[in-house]
């Protein structure tokens, strides 16, 4: 199966990784750059507690973990399947309790939808996934980039890197944050699943800055992507964001995480 | 173990840059150099002030439309010229390759002296241009070195034959594939284990995990857990393996993890 797929007005690459699933990379749509890469880094689960058991070893809540999405976990194959209007890949990882389908969905008309399902019961009830996206986004071009998010009932600009949770506030179509460019005027508008409490890291793009082969960093340290996140400004420049769902378990599971990603001006 | 001299020069002079560029200080010298010196940019340390708290910092800006600026300057070398081939899986041969530069870097020759390590994950990397070596065939090579308690995280030009960027931190990368199943023999051999186990638990799968809290062994030493369970079943039990001392230090119902 090739890995280059020119179709539904896109031309794209993938590839499965070791631990961050499919990997879309280079990314055209309309003979247009709009990806470098994107990946799935990681999925964190925690637990929680409802109450202390009397065998218990005192630590009332442990530390999270997690499992790579990639060759090791992956069950069947990567497939490519054309839909009413688009194209998508797809595949499914197992490991013990947890299973998950992972979706990279084209669509013709420049929506883009990079989704995680959630299968599985865990060992209890009691968890939260945190599936972690990576997007780089290079409109036209590496650079001359800036990210807006739509707040106090207007969209505004980022000045510098941070952290920008999903508060609730969105434009009419249901968009929260976008990244622009300033030579095309072309934008990527990101709206996050209602349900996801999602959030948003958006960092300069620095070679050496790759998404790491695990959340964790030292101890006592912030983890990825968070440990990236500094000061520097981020108008008229390379950016990268990540974005975060944080999905508690319910017995209505499978869930469906992930954003809608909406192209404009190509 | 010294690294060997000129192999730049002998390996694929084809591929170097079409103009001069800043080379790494291991490669302009022919010495070994401090990792910091090496990077060909901005380190990906995580001693940035980690800020996830942080507010959004933002400022007015109308409409799209109106924000939009003329384009500034030429656009770079871009990567609209990017290879596609350069993201491809590598070879085994790449991977070696890959491991062997790596481990002859005298940055490093501590760790492979010594050679309790484990290859996380060799994979291939695409730097953007302008960067000199945005047109090399790089490889990520992720290593956790027991001797040192350390996260070795390099990229590999395997059309220079150094590394080019390194980065050694206290940082935890996933679990290798033999430090899965080693937790799972310490878990399987370990007779606390054993006792708690029902007919038909097997090892199910095998977690990267870290402690929350201090007090949790889990929270500064490498450490996985490994959870049984009857096939097609609920997991039944959790083992967290200290792989530093390849020791069990925690047996919980998976009731109560």
């Amino acid at each position: 199966m090739s890995n280059v797929i020119n179709e539904a007005n896109w031309k794209f690459h993938w590839r499965l990784t070791e631990s961050a699933g499919i990997m879309i990379y280079l990314a055209e749509y309309r003979g247009r750059r709009v990806l470098w890469e994107a990946s799935l880094p990681y999925v964190t689960v925690d637990h929680q507690r409802d109450a202390l058991e009397p065998t218990s070893d005192g630590l009332d809540t442990r530390g999270p973990w997690w499992v790579p999405l990639g060759t090791r976990t992956l069950a069947g194959n990567v497939r490519v399947q054309p839909f009413r209007g688009g194209i998508e890949l797809s595949a499914d990882f197992t490991a013990g309790p947890y299973h998950y389908q992972q979706l990279w969905r084209f669509h013709d008309d420049g929506r883009l939808s990079p989704w995680l399902t959630i299968y599985g019961s865990g060992l209890h009830d009691q968890h939260t996934y945190h599936p972690h996206w990576r997007f780089d986004f290079d409109l036209d071009g590496a650079g001359h980039d800036a990210l807006e998010s739509f707040t106090d009932g207007r969209w505004q600009r980022v000045e510098e890197e941070g952290w920008f949770p999903h508060t609730g506030e969105a434009d009419d179509t249901g968009f929260v944050w976008r990244q622009i460019d300033f030579g095309s005027n072309c934008a990527v508008h990101l709206r996050p699943h209602s349900w996801d409490d999602a959030e948003l890291f958006a960092v300069r793009y620095h070679d050496g800055e790759w998404a790491p082969f695990s959340p964790r960093a030292a101890a006592g340290s912030a983890p990825f992507p968070a440990a990236y996140v500094g000061r520097e400004p981020l108008d008229d420049q390379d950016v990268a964001i990540w974005y975060v769902a944080h999905v508690h378990f319910d017995q209505s599971f499978p869930y469906t995480a992930g954003p809608w990603i909406k192209l404009d001006g190509f | 173990m010294a690294p060997p001299k000129n192999k730049a020069a002998a390996k694929r002079p084809a591929k170097a840059p079409a103009k001069p560029q800043p080379k790494p200080a291991s490669v302009a010298s022919g010495k070994a150099a401090p990792a910091k010196a090496a990077k060909p940019a901005k380190a990906a340390t995580p001693a940035k002030a980690p800020t996830p708290a942080k507010a959004p910092t933002l400022a007015k800006a109308p409409t799209l439309a109106k924000a939009a600026k003329p384009a500034k300057g030429p656009k770079a070398a871009d990567i609209i010229e990017s290879d596609p081939s350069l993201f491809a899986p590598l070879t085994p041969g790449e991977a070696a390759d890959a491991l062997r530069t790596l481990t002859e870097d005298r940055r490093v020759a501590g760790m492979a002296k010594v050679g309790r390590y484990r290859v996380v994950a060799t994979e291939p990397l695409v730097v953007k241009p302008p960067h000199w070596i945005h047109n090399h065939r790089l490889v990520r090579v992720v290593v956790y070195d027991y001797s040192a308690d350390r996260c070795v995280d390099a990229c590999v030009d395997l059309d220079a034959g150094i590394v080019a960027h390194l980065d050694i931190t206290k940082a935890q990368p996933m679990l290798s594939r033999e430090e899965e199943a080693i937790a799972v023999s310490v878990a399987t051999a370990d007779a606390a284990v054993q006792v708690q186990l029902e007919l038909g638990d097997h090892p199910m799968v095998t977690m990267h995990y870290w402690g929350k809290e201090p007090r949790d062994l889990a929270y500064s030493r490498r450490s996985a857990a490994v959870v049984f369970g009857r096939h097609g079943g609920h997991p039944s039990l959790v083992v967290v393996v200290d792989l530093l001392d390849n020791q069990v230090t925690s047996v919980v119902p998976a009731s109560q993890w």
